[in-house]
Parts: structure tokens; C-alpha cells; sequence
């Protein structure tokens, strides 16, 4: 898993939780299940944290059981398929943004947080991304519509034994109001490995699917207004450097 | 390098950490020559800011020296004298074109777990928390700054760094408030709290022509700084009731314009105060907006409420009088950017030397030390700078 940005915020959380727990000596399971937790019920987790008391922990937890608990209902139900869609709108053509969108090497700057990317063909991709255990998952993806400034759609093509994260990745472009640019929209149809539902997809997923998109589009978008990704990669602290998980 | 670190509530260390470095071709390295402790820092100390992690690097009040830039940054130099915002803004989305800085879209990498508790993110600030951006502080000998173009303002003349220190955020803070309160001539606008942004603000409100500045506090050095150095009236709410002593000063109509230069930590008194920090300890509530409720109940109707006060989260209001009594509340981090040039201005052609709020000039060694007395409001402390 490369380093990323919602990683360390939710790493900031845990570590509120567990204050002194060392992050690289954590399960790659216990880790995931935070998440989901902070992704969800963020804000009574973040609200509740923020005194390490008995109240504060017990509100946390209520606040952490809320969303797993509705992350799991919602899988069930989707059967682990349905897709999460964002929108954010970006102060640029929507042209531009997808032939931003379409060239890998920009494609791998917006989905560093949890996956790389490169090119293996004209319009097909190779995705990686660290499954839980330290399992990598990889697969292939084939651009299956461009009508460029509208709509751009990956669909996975070789399902192969080592599993996809989703099954398509698709973005929409609209125009916004006024001169605010374009409205991105992203959505993601999930296609966790093993393909079971409830809280079992959620560890195998290894990403809450919401904050996965969410920081996507942030990405994404920070790339196209200002040429980079923002970061706080090798920052001082008494930790020492380049503690970003 | 040395720099302030954060270890938990009431627990900052002189660490040594690994020394910044270029990330991004827009970044800046900068060596501190001044840095301050603010007001809103001490929020941190007391642990009620949520996402601090043991060890971060504190501090958003610096300057300093350019001592590395990257590759595609062009209005900076090495050997630039700088002042560097506390707010980290890109230039190039919509709200830093619309000139409302404090709400870039870009500078907070950890923009979703902030829309997770606010619906939108803000921008990244130096040195104040991972929700908003986890970036090292500038309490420190070198401060990495990112989208270095757009934030740091450079100083040219010869002032000293103690009088454009303040424009990296309490002065510019200051004067926000005050033109948030939208301040009219004949207006008499009251400040709550004479910290260094009360100060200001009060400062402020003469230079937009207020006709009567009232300034409340309870600290007696710092009443008498906003009488001698702002030429406020002064009221200590803890000899005297503030409302009675604002209605009999403004022949009952009340402030036109209210001013909440306190924000979360409020000293509430009488049985107001007791029950906000009943609820904070009930957590019903996450701050404790006593001065909020005492402005709103004050503040003349169809006034204007300005709050540069920092709030963390949930916050018992009554909006009932504020709604019947139709008053403006403008409210935001300061969109920095707007004013560093203009107030850069005002300091070079000595219209006000904002040095004047400094009590304390020490090592950043002596940081720890600081924080507590700043804390505790002894020794007469109302400004804390350090040289690293």
C-alpha cells in the first residue's frame, strides 16, 4: 500500500484510540476494520476521541459499531455490487479533464492512495493495489466507452486468480454553473475478491469504497488546478520522517 | 533540527526531528528567524483539538529566511526574508480565486475525514492537527512550505522581524474581524478578549473609524493595553456584569457591532458559565460558547456578530434571539492572502507598530515553559516570541 493521505488520518485517529501502539506492528486486519470505522461514523469517532475519557471512548465506539454495522446492511443487500458514486466539481474544461483522466501516468497520481497503475495497451491498464495479508490484488481494465468531455468508462476484462478490486471505474463530466468548471462525477461498481457480502467483504475489500472514491476526486482534482497531489510525505516529527501510515 | 512538539495535553517537548525537505517543485524551505505561540495553539495544548498525533511539530506564526526553493517556484529566492500565513492555499482553485483563501480546495490532504466532520474541507493549516492537512509547524528551525508562490509575502525594507512577524496571522486576524463586523463611523463596537487578536481587532476598529471601542476581558495588563495602545473603554466581566455595564455605556440599544475574540475556551461566570462546562463534560457539547451567547444577548438589533473566536464542533447557541433579533454573524478562518500586502503597508509607513503586543522574547528551548505560563496567563504573558 503506498502512502496516502487518508491512511494517515485515519492512522492519527487509531493511534487517539491506541495512544502509544506502535502503526507498523498493526494487522493489516485490525487497520482496515479502523476505516471502515473512522469513514463512516467520523464524526461522533473524531468528536468522541478528542478526550481519551470513558465517555469519549464509549461514544467513539457507538459511533464506530454505527457504521460498521450500516457499511455491512448495505453490502448485504448489494451483494457486494453495487456502485458508489461522488461528484466534485473541478475549475477546469471538462476536455481537458478527461484527457487528464484518460493518460495513466496521471491516473496513477489520482488513485496513489491505495492503488498503481500503468499502461498495457492503448486503452488498457494494469491495476494493482495491497490486499489484506499483504496480498496483492491486480488485475486489467479496458477503457469500454470515451466520448471524450462526457464520459469515460474502465470495465475489468481479465478477472484473474488474484482478484479486482471493482469491476468498473467510470467517470462523468457536466458542466457547472456559472464559472465554476465541470462537475466530475466517479463511480465505482465493487467487485470485492471472493465476491461475499457483509462485514467478510468489507476486510477483503481493504477500503471503505466511499473515502476511496472521496479522496480520488479530491486528487483528481487538486491535479488539475494545481499540477500536484498535496502532501505532507517526509514531514519532521518527533517520529521521525515519512511516518504517513 | 530542534523544533516544539506536541506529546498530549499540557505536554510540548523540545524535540529533535529530521529537517524538511522539497516534496513538490511548488515547495519553499525556510529557515525560522522569529516564531510565535498563538492564542489558538494553546486549543492544542489543552487537548481539545481533535486529530493531533504525539510528536507533531507545532506552530503557524513563523518567518524566516529562504533557504531552498524548488523547481517551479518563481516569485521567491534564496535569501528572501519572509513572512509565511498560517493558512496554506494553492491560488488556483475557485475559492482562492474568489479570494477566500482560508477555504482552498486543495491544501488539505486529509480533506475527507474533514468533510467527514464538516461537509466541506478547509484548508490545510502549518502545525494545526491531520484534519486539517497534518502539516509540520513552524516552531522549529526549518519550515518546509508547500505552494510557496501563493502564501509567503516578502519583506523588502528594513523592519524589524518583531513589528511583520504578526502578519502571519494574529494582526491579519485581528483586522478580519473588524471588517467582518462591517464597522460604520458613529459605530461602538465591543471585543470580547484582549489576547493579541482582541488587540488587534480593537486597533482595527479605530482605524475603520468606530466611534467608542469597548474592550472585556478579565486580565488587568491586557484591559490596560487595549486602553493604552487602542483607545478602548475597558469592562473586566469579573467585576462587573457585561451587559448591564454595555447597555448603561450605549443608552441600552447595545453594540452595534460584537466582536468574539475568545472562541472555544470561554470563562463563563455565574451559573451560565458552571452549566457550559457541565454539558463539555456531559460532552453535549464540544466547545463552550459563553461569550457567543453574552454577544448575541448584547449586540444591538440588526447588528453584526464577527467571530475570528476558533469553535471545534458542537456549540449550545440560542438562535432564537439572534434570528428575532435579525443581527449578521460573519464568521471564518482569515483568508490571509487578502491582506498582507495592506497591512505590510500600514506597518512600513509606521501607521501601527504591531509589536507591541509582545511580553515574551525567548529560545524556542525555552517553548515548553511558555506554553504554560501563556496558559495560565502569568507573568503578565500576552505575546510569546521565539528565536530558534
Amino acid at each position: 500500500m503506498s502512502e496516502h493521505s487518508f491512511d494517515s488520518a485515519v492512522e492519527e485517529v487509531s493511534n487517539s484510540m491506541h495512544p502509544g501502539a506502535s502503526a507498523g506492528a498493526e494487522s493489516n486486519r485490525s487497520r482496515w476494520k479502523r476505516v471502515g470505522t473512522v469513514a463512516l461514523g467520523g464524526a461522533l469517532v473524531a468528536f468522541g476521541l478528542r478526550r481519551r475519557s470513558l465517555g469519549g471512548t464509549v461514544l467513539a465506539l457507538v459511533g464506530g459499531a454505527l457504521s460498521y454495522r450500516t457499511l455491512s446492511d448495505y453490502l448485504s443487500d448489494a451483494g457486494g455490487t453495487e456502485p458508489v458514486e461522488r461528484s466534485i466539481t473541478i475549475d477546469k474544461p471538462a476536455d481537458e479533464l478527461s484527457d487528464l483522466a484518460r493518460d495513466p501516468e496521471n491516473l496513477e497520481r489520482i488513485v496513489g492512495h491505495f492503488a498503481d497503475v500503468s499502461a498495457v495497451g492503448d486503452e488498457r491498464y494494469r491495476w494493482s493495489a495491497a490486499g489484506p495479508l499483504a496480498r496483492e490484488l491486480s488485475w486489467e481494465m479496458e477503457i469500454t466507452t470515451d466520448e471524450s468531455g462526457e464520459r469515460l468508462r474502465w470495465e475489468t476484462v481479465d478477472d484473474d486468480a488474484s482478484g479486482a478490486l471493482f469491476d468498473a471505474w467510470s467517470l462523468s463530466f457536466d458542466s457547472a454553473p456559472g464559472d465554476r468548471g465541470t462537475e466530475v462525477t466517479l463511480e465505482v461498481r465493487l467487485d470485492p475478491p471472493g465476491g461475499t457480502a457483509g462485514s467478510a467483504a468489507v476486510e477483503r475489500l481493504d477500503v471503505v469504497p466511499e473515502s476511496l472514491v472521496g479522496t480520488a476526486l479530491d486528487r483528481f482534482k487538486s491535479l488539475a488546478e494545481t499540477g500536484t497531489v498535496p502532501t505532507t510525505e517526509n514531514r519532521p516529527s518527533a517520529r521521525g520522517r515519512g511516518d504517513l501510515l | 533540527m530542534r523544533a516544539l512538539t506536541w506529546h498530549g495535553e499540557k505536554d510540548v517537548r523540545v524535540s529533535e526531528v529530521p529537517r524538511p525537505e522539497i516534496v513538490e517543485p511548488t515547495d519553499a524551505i525556510v529557515e525560522i528567524t522569529a516564531t510565535a505561540i498563538c492564542g489558538s495553539d494553546l486549543h492544542l495544548y489543552n487537548d481539545r483539538m481533535p486529530g493531533m498525533r504525539e510528536g507533531d511539530v507545532l506552530g503557524h506564526e513563523p518567518m524566516g529566511e529562504v533557504v531552498e526553493t524548488g523547481d517551479e517556484v518563481e516569485n521567491l529566492e534564496v535569501g528572501d526574508r519572509v513572512v509565511v500565513p498560517f493558512t496554506i492555499s494553492c491560488g488556483s482553485c475557485w475559492f482562492c480565486e474568489e479570494d477566500l483563501y482560508s477555504l482552498c480546495d486543495n491544501s488539505n490532504p486529509n480533506a475527507e475525514m474533514a468533510r467527514k466532520m464538516m461537509g466541506q474541507s478547509p484548508a490545510g493549516l502549518f502545525g494545526y492537527s491531520h484534519l486539517l492537512g497534518g502539516y509540520a509547524g513552524g516552531q522549529a528551525e526549518y519550515l518546509r512550505v508547500p505552494y510557496a508562490d501563493v502564501g509567503p509575502i516578502k519583506i523588502e525594507s528594513d523592519v524589524p522581524d518583531e513589528q511583520v512577524l504578526f502578519l502571519s496571522d494574529v494582526f491579519p486576524t485581528g483586522y478580519m474581524a473588524a471588517e467582518n463586523a462591517d464597522i460604520e463611523p458613529e459605530d461602538t463596537v465591543a471585543v470580547w478578549g484582549c489576547g493579541p487578536v482582541g488587540q488587534f481587532a480593537v486597533q482595527s476598529a479605530q482605524m475603520m473609524g468606530a466611534n467608542q471601542v469597548i474592550a472585556i476581558d478579565r486580565v488587568p495588563e491586557r484591559l490596560e493595553m487595549a486602553g493604552t495602545h487602542g483607545d478602548a473603554e475597558t469592562i473586566n466581566y469579573e467585576h462587573a456584569d457585561v451587559y448591564d455595564q454595555l447597555m448603561s455605556m450605549t443608552g441600552g440599544r447595545g453594540p452595534d457591532r460584537c466582536i468574539d475574540a475568545v472562541g472555544t475556551e470561554a470563562h463563563g461566570t455565574g451559573l451560565d458559565g458552571v452549566s457550559d462546562r457541565v454539558k463539555e463534560g456531559a460532552k453535549l457539547q464540544d466547545d463552550r460558547p459563553y461569550v457567543l451567547r453574552e454577544a448575541i444577548k448584547c449586540c444591538r438589533k440588526g447588528g453584526t456578530l464577527s467571530v475570528p473566536g476558533v469553535y471545534l464542533g458542537r456549540a449550545n447557541v440560542p438562535f432564537g434571539p439572534l434570528m428575532n433579533k435579525a443581527l449578521t454573524v460573519k464568521t471564518g478562518q482569515t483568508h490571509m492572502q487578502r491582506y498582507l500586502d495592506p497591512l505590510l503597508g500600514k506597518i512600513e509607513e509606521g501607521e501601527i507598530d504591531p509589536s507591541f503586543i509582545i511580553s515574551h522574547q525567548v529560545g524556542l528551548e525555552d517553548g515548553p515553559e511558555m506554553y504554560q505560563t501563556f496558559n495560565d496567563k502569568e507573568d503578565d504573558c500576552i505575546k510569546v516570541v521565539m528565536t530558534p
